[in-house]
């Protein structure tokens, strides 16, 4: 091996062959260039001249020049060069590869990559043995162990197959388990190069303790993750660090000033959520921006966290109403794929399921008098609301209990309440006459026995308004209006931090409402009635507000709580996709499911069980796991930066393409110096015409082929692609159609106008179309063309591809579609080349779509043609004539008819309603015959 | 072929257009006497009025002037100028070489030669003389005789030869004249045994005088001849040149000796310069 810089050359011996090139030199000047053809009519008098001088013509050294260059690019080319082999470390003997696969690999995994394939492709250029050694726990949950040594191509591979786990790695079990993999394949120290591709984090730290949900709405600083403590002592890659060091020559490969980040579970605050975001510091400031998606995955807000340069984490507050926060299922950090840039929401950020008990039942929902009437009103647009009693209402997950004027009695009921406040439930209580009567234990502060009235007859008092709310109050920033009275409340006894307690108070001071923290719930007295009895706030919208912001303060339901074992139903990949569980994972039970600790036998993602409507609860990464900390790196350690640095590349091809290319002009030149300029021309004009140009647009003009639109998934549009292509061939061997090979459009991008027919299979995550595309495609339905949407889940496919119908409404929203009807069974469609009882595609039954018969515009042929059955699949044929795909329930009935379904249909595309003037046959034949 | 030539008649019809009509001051000779608009001195046939003279015994009733007559007693008969016209005929060259060009951007010999033929032809035709090809059946005059001209221009191939031509007949030859100096002497000699004279049009590509390619060449003929390799053309250019001038001599000496005169034209000059040159030559000998 040979290298120049930044070129290496793997035959450097070849290159010996660039002495000839003065003796290549010498022999193309010496030889006279070939005489050029001239046409002359007066050869007679040219006969028999001599040139005075004899010195023959020479070539050009110009085209000297060309040769010599050609000769010395094909032999530089043959001599095999590579750019950029720095980027694998040297050293002698099998090279272990060290790579951290855990969740923080996952954002640069690609760059990663790259990095392990070149030291795998300088390692088998030298003909060195390469182990691969992933340091997290796989999915089978085994530990982390070096793999075998093996010929590089095969590590290749192995490598490719490598993907980012959604949990942390565990440097600690891999430098446990190198003392073993040494001796079983007899290394000494030194003897192996390693490579460590690292993500550069202390792994494995205690979790910190999730800090008390501090009094919502307070005033507070930004809470940054504590920095951890400078490393206490040897953590997991310290050991691994000294471990691999021991084996032989380390190199370390890491990722240079790319914070890695965390998305931390969010907290809920009242019309807001603080998406938190934990990170390693970054030299530079930067922001990262966080998505909130609904389960189908449209985005309903954005927020971008700013990060400044050396900060370990930053929150923002994503501004959501109640309504539109309970459809978020998962938070995204944009542009980062991992399973640490995904937080996925379940119900405890959701549903706030809320008990309403008045004191007087049977008056409750009398209209504006009784308490659960005012109440009703406010709540039902925000929460879920149950009436009950004390015992079947906590029986089931409560977010908030309102106690109207309702005292508790002593025992069971009080204990009861108690508990479940405890744990986390916020009561709500309204006083009233019989809460002034009988105080009972559970509320925020003793209150005197009676009411006060203020502003009656026997009263100096008047009526009282309220006073604008205390800053720290989860009502500050309401407005206060100037209308509200209160003529009469429950007066709290003056107590120590009494005034910490209130939430609102009067202009005269009392406390309008108080609040207590109790364990991990709170209760909360408003001291007038829930009706307008006692003072006319319930009339006024800042009730309503009043109402919403306790709503938004009483914690999630958090479904049946206990340990009962929850399956996995839908797990993180390591780049942060929702796909089925691996086999390892088991289930997790549900009280620990919040802080469980992510690994192959619990990674992150969905628990719970199947089905609609059950519980689903969210194991997240970022609750499990430690905030991402930096390692130190050890001293001495040469370290190479990840992403940023080419990748290898061959030059051999293109050294030969560029002498190709000199030949050629050579050949022009050599052409036109012999007079051939004509033929000098043509072979110019060949030369471009033999380059690849781009002539789709042309050929689409030229032949009447079928058209499927991208969807963007590759599997989609290859099924797409080949049935058009089966159909194509089943309409040409059976009709006089001459279809050519079948093209993907990308509506907006391609022109429409010269295919008869648009198959267009819609994904469940299909989007509206843009403006362009919509446009394009309602141009395309006025010029007559016809568009097949298939939404593959129609009969027996029922199901098969879920949210599909959704997504056909989006896709046309946009666009000119006509009233659609069942295909009738006196439809052309039916019977425009066979007749047609059913049109199953893969999947048999249910109904095709098309435009009403009575619309004549367009000659009554139906632009649209809606059906689910999936007729790509049935109509594909793969490059061995063979069906790839089984139709369902199946048989070769089933697919015999979906082709003739799919002949019709270009019949209907070729010949519009033409089949359709034969209804009118024998009305003609009447009248001819008479 | 007929359209080929006919093609060209508006183009030729044009440049004859900006000369004065072209009058050949036509040779008394009494064997060649035709009606024409050359005056002859002397009653004949014509059209312009030359004398009245008393009607003698033989006279036709018809040809007495009676408007003269009633002015006395006696009977006056009204005689008109006699007048001839001359013929010119004309050749052009066809053989493989006058379909050269040295450039794209030039015309052939071959059309340089037709285009001033058919001009010169069109001049003719207008000043009232009768033109005809060398070696073709009829000879011309009048409306209509350019286009026919034309046809015959196409259809004559072959040596300047013509038995049936009226002697002292005008000739003009178009060709390069590069053949050998002893076969045209031999074809002149010819013409002007049988008193025809007129001139030599040597129509020349300026690429046959100047030698104008560099390098190793190798010259193929037009007729088949075998090529010649030139190692170096830059060497031979001015013994070429000699050998050009040699033969433009010969060929002028030639010209001479047989009553004609010699002019050269090359096909990067405009040909309004030629047919002017052309005029010149035909007056001039009228003089």
């Amino acid at each position: 091996m040979l290298s120049l810089g930044p070129v290496m050359f793997a035959a450097p011996w070849v290159l010996a062959a660039l002495l000839t090139l003065p003796v290549l030199y010498w022999l193309l000047r010496v030889t006279p260039p070939a005489p050029k053809r001239q046409d002359f009519p007066v050869l007679r008098l040219l006969r028999g001249l001599v040139a005075a001088e004899t010195t023959p013509a020479r070539t050009p050294w110009w085209l000297l020049l060309l040769r010599v260059a050609v000769a010395a690019l094909v032999i530089i080319a043959l001599a095999r060069p590579v750019w950029g082999p720095g980027a694998a470390p040297g050293g002698e003997g099998p090279l272990l590869i060290v790579v951290d696969d855990g969740w923080a690999a996952a954002p640069d995994w690609p760059e990663r990559m790259a990095v392990a394939v070149a030291a795998i492709d300088a390692a088998a250029r030298s003909g060195r043995r390469v182990a691969l050694f992933p340091t997290a726990p796989n999915e089978a949950a085994e530990p982390p162990r070096p793999g075998a040594l093996l010929p590089a191509e095969e590590a290749r591979s192995r490598l490719a197959a490598l993907r980012p786990k959604p949990w942390a790695p565990d440097p600690s079990a891999a430098a446990a388990a190198l003392p073993a993999w040494r001796a079983a394949n007899g290394l000494a120290d030194g003897a192996v190069t390693v490579l460590w591709v690292t993500d550069s984090l202390r792994h494995g730290l205690p979790v910190p303790l999730a800090a008390p949900d501090p009094l919502p709405g307070a005033a507070q600083p930004i809470a940054r993750p504590a920095p951890p403590a400078a490393a206490p002592g040897p953590d997991g890659f310290t050991a691994l660090a000294s471990a691999l060091a021991a084996t032989g020559p380390l190199t370390l490969a890491r990722a240079e000033d790319r914070p890695i980040r965390l998305l931390l579970p969010p907290r809920a605050e009242p019309e807001r959520l603080i998406v938190r975001l934990a990170q390693t510091p970054a030299t530079s400031a930067a922001e990262a921006v966080v998505l909130a998606r609904t389960a189908e995955g449209r985005t309903l807000a954005r927020a971008a966290i700013p990060l400044p340069a050396g900060a370990l984490g930053g929150e923002v507050g994503l501004d959501l109403p109640l309504e539109l926060r309970n459809r978020v299922v998962r938070l995204d950090l944009e542009g980062t794929a991992g399973a640490g840039g995904v937080m996925l929401l379940d119900e405890r950020f959701r549903r706030r399921p809320v008990g309403l008990i008045a004191g007087d039942e049977q008056g409750a929902d009398a209209a504006l008098l009784g308490d659960g009437f005012w109440l009703d009103r406010a709540l039902q647009p925000y929460a879920e609301l149950r009436r009950g009693s004390v015992e079947a209402l906590l029986s089931r997950p409560l977010a908030l209990l309102i106690l109207a004027d309702r005292p508790l009695a002593e025992g069971r009921e009080q204990q009861a309440v108690a508990a479940w406040v405890e744990r986390g439930g916020t009561l709500l209580r309204f006083a009233g006459p019989r809460l002034a009567e009988t105080a009972d234990a559970l509320l925020p502060v003793p209150l005197r026995a009676g009411e006060r009235a203020l502003g009656s007859a026997l009263s100096w008092e008047q009526p009282q308004r309220l006073a604008p709310f205390p800053e720290g109050s989860p009502f500050a920033g309401l407005p206060v209006p100037a209308e509200v009275l209160v003529e009469r409340q429950v007066l709290a006894e003056p107590v120590a931090r009494l005034a910490e307690r209130t939430w609102a108070r009067l202009t005269d001071g009392t406390p309008l409402v108080t609040a207590e923290t109790r364990g991990r719930g709170r209760i909360v007295l408003v001291h007038v009635t829930a009706n307008a009895a006692w003072s006319n706030l319930p009339l006024s919208g800042l009730y309503v507000d009043m109402m919403r912001r306790v709503i938004g303060l009483s914690a999630g339901v958090a479904g049946a709580e206990g340990n009962a074992a929850l399956p996995p139903l839908e797990t993180l990949d390591g780049f942060g996709r929702l796909g089925l569980p691996p086999p390892s994972a088991g289930p997790v039970p549900s009280n620990l499911i919040a802080t469980a600790m992510p690994g192959p036998r619990s990674p992150p993602g969905w628990y719970g069980a199947a089905g609609e409507g059950a519980e689903r609860r969210a194991l997240n990464l970022g609750a499990g796991i430690a905030p991402p900390a930096a390692a130190v790196l050890p001293p001495g350690v040469p370290v190479r930066a990840v992403g940023g640095v080419p990748a290898e590349a061959d030059l051999g091809p293109w050294l030969l393409a560029a002498a190709l290319l000199l030949l050629a002009l050579d050949l022009v030149v050599s052409m036109g110096l012999r007079g051939h300029l004509a033929l000098a021309r043509a072979a110019a004009v060949l030369l471009l015409l033999a380059m690849p140009a781009a002539a789709q647009e042309g050929a689409n003009a030229l032949a009447t082929r079928l058209a499927y639109v991208l969807t963007g998934d590759a599997q989609v549009d290859e099924v797409s692609r080949q049935g058009l292509f089966g159909l194509s061939d089943f309409v040409n061997r059976r009709t006089a159609a001459a279809l050519a090979e079948p093209v993907g459009v990308t509506p907006g991008q391609d022109d429409l106008a010269f295919f008869p027919l648009l198959y267009w299979p819609i994904l469940p995550t299909a989007q509206a179309l843009d403006a362009p595309a919509a446009a394009a495609i309602n141009a395309y339905f006025r010029l007559g063309g016809i568009v097949l949407f298939d939404t593959r889940d129609e009969g027996s496919g029922e199901g098969m591809s879920s949210g599909a119908r959704a997504a056909v409404r989006r896709v046309t929203r946009d666009l000119a579609v006509p009233p659609l009807a069942p295909i009738a069974d006196d439809h052309v469609l039916r019977r425009a080349f066979y007749l047609l009882p059913d049109m199953p595609g893969r999947y048999t039954g249910g109904q095709v779509w098309a435009a009403r018969e009575q619309d004549r515009a367009n000659d009554s042929v139906s632009p649209v043609i809606l059906g689910g059955h999936d007729w790509a699949a049935a109509w594909a044929m793969d490059a061995r004539g063979q069906n790839p795909y089984a139709t369902i329930p199946g048989g070769a009935r089933q697919r015999i008819l979906a082709y003739r379904f799919g002949t019709n249909l270009v019949m209907y595309a070729l010949t519009g309603n033409y089949k359709g003037d034969q209804v009118h046959v024998p009305a003609i034949l009447e009248r001819l015959g008479n | 072929m007929v359209p080929h030539a006919t093609a060209r008649l508006p183009r030729a019809e044009a440049l004859g257009a900006r000369l004065p009509p072209l009058i050949v001051a036509a040779e008394r000779v009494a064997a060649t006497v035709r009606a024409g608009v050359h005056g002859r001195r002397r009653p004949g046939h014509g059209d312009a009025f030359w004398q009245f003279r008393p009607f003698a015994q033989g006279d036709a009733a018809a040809r007495v002037d009676w408007r003269q007559s009633a002015r006395g007693d006696r009977l006056f008969v009204r005689e008109t100028e006699s007048e001839a016209a001359q013929t010119v005929a004309l050749w052009c060259a066809n053989d493989a070489g006058m379909g050269w060009r040295g450039a794209p951007s030039r015309p052939s010999k071959r059309e340089r030669a037709e285009l001033l033929l058919l001009a010169l032809a069109a001049l003719l035709i207008r000043g009232g003389e009768r033109v005809r090809m060398l070696g073709a059946e009829r000879t011309l005059a009048g409306r209509g005789a350019l286009e026919r001209l034309a046809q015959d221009l196409d259809h004559v191939a072959g040596p300047p030869e013509d038995p049936a031509l009226p002697r002292h007949a005008r000739i003009v030859l178009f060709a390069d004249f590069w053949a050998p100096l002893e076969a045209w002497q031999q074809r002149l000699s010819a013409l002007s045994t049988r008193g025809l004279r007129g001139t030599l049009v040597q129509v020349l590509d300026p690429a046959e005088e100047t030698l104008p390619y560099a390098g190793r060449v190798r010259f193929e003929g037009l007729a088949g001849e075998a090529p010649e390799l030139m190692p170096r053309v830059e060497g031979v250019r001015a013994a070429y040149a000699g050998r050009v001038a040699a033969h433009r001599d010969g060929l002028a000496t030639l010209a001479r000796s047989n009553g004609c005169t010699l002019m050269t034209h090359h096909t990067d000059q405009p040909p309004e310069s030629a047919l002017l040159a052309l005029w010149l030559s035909l007056s001039g000998e009228a003089g």
